[in-house]
C-alpha cells in the first residue's frame, strides 16, 4: 500500500505484475479518516465485517478488489 | 475479546501515542498493573482477533495499526511528535486517529524520489499523488505485513 508520483510510476513499479487498485490520494485520505478515525476512542470496540463494508461502500469501493473476506 | 483485553489494547495504544515508540510488554504491564505474562497472553488474543499484530514467532509488538513498531518508509509528524506508519493508508490513518493535521514523509517506491505531503483538515496538499494497493481486500490478513 504505497504512494506514487503518477500512474506511470505505478506501472513501472508493477513491472508486469497484475495491478491492484489505484486511488487518488484524496480518496485515500477519506478512506483513512473513515477507517481509523475511532482508533484511539475511549469506547473503541472491534468493528464487524458489515461495519467495515459500509465504510468501503460509502466511498464507492464496491468492486471485487475491495470485497472483504 | 473481553473488557480486560480491550483495556490492555487501549493502554498499548495510549503508550504508543504518548512516547512515539512501541511499548514493550513490560511497559504495558507496569501501566496496567498486570504481570508480563498476562500482557503476553492478552496481546496474543488481540493478535488473533486482528486488533494488533505481533512480530512473527515472537510476543513483541509489530503493529498497532496504523502505528508501526519498527521503522518503515512512512514517517508521520503530527501534534509535535512522530511515528512510523505501516503503509500509505496508515500514514493518513495516524492523522485520522489523532484527529489532527500532519506531515507525511516517504518516497516513491518506483523511483525513490522523496514525497512529502501535508494533511490539513483531512485534505492532502498534493492531489496529484496516487495510492496503489496491490493485495485484494479478501487477502489482506493472509500476510498483513506484506499487505
Amino acid at each position: 500500500m504505497n504512494l506514487f508520483r503518477s500512474e506511470e510510476h505505478v506501472s513501472r513499479w508493477l513491472d508486469g505484475r497484475q495491478p491492484g487498485s489505484t486511488l487518488s490520494v484524496g480518496k485515500l485520505s477519506e478512506l483513512a479518516h473513515a477507517w481509523w478515525g475511532n482508533r484511539l476512542a475511549a469506547d473503541w470496540r472491534p468493528r464487524s465485517r458489515a461495519e467495515n463494508e459500509t465504510i468501503l461502500v460509502n466511498l464507492g469501493l464496491v468492486d471485487d478488489f475491495w470485497t472483504l473476506p | 475479546m473481553d473488557a480486560a483485553d480491550v483495556e490492555v489494547r487501549n493502554t498499548t495504544y495510549r503508550l504508543f501515542v504518548e512516547s512515539g515508540n512501541a511499548p514493550s510488554a513490560n511497559d504495558v504491564a507496569s501501566a496496567a498493573s498486570l504481570s508480563v505474562g498476562d500482557v503476553h497472553a492478552i496481546w496474543q488474543r488481540l493478535h488473533n482477533a486482528h486488533a494488533i499484530v505481533l512480530q512473527k514467532g515472537t510476543l513483541e509488538l509489530r503493529m498497532a495499526n496504523p502505528f508501526s513498531a519498527i521503522p518503515t518508509p512512512y514517517r508521520v509528524h503530527a501534534a509535535g511528535r512522530s511515528w512510523y506508519a505501516n503503509c500509505a493508508w496508515d500514514a493518513f490513518g495516524i492523522c485520522a486517529a489523532l484527529h489532527t493535521d500532519g506531515h507525511i514523509e516517504t518516497s516513491c517506491p518506483e523511483c525513490g524520489e522523496a514525497i512529502e505531503c501535508e494533511v490539513h483538515d483531512q485534505k492532502p496538499s498534493d492531489p496529484r499523488l496516487l495510492f496503489h494497493c496491490l493485495v485484494p481486500a479478501r487477502e489482506w490478513w493472509d500476510d498483513i505485513v506484506f499487505t
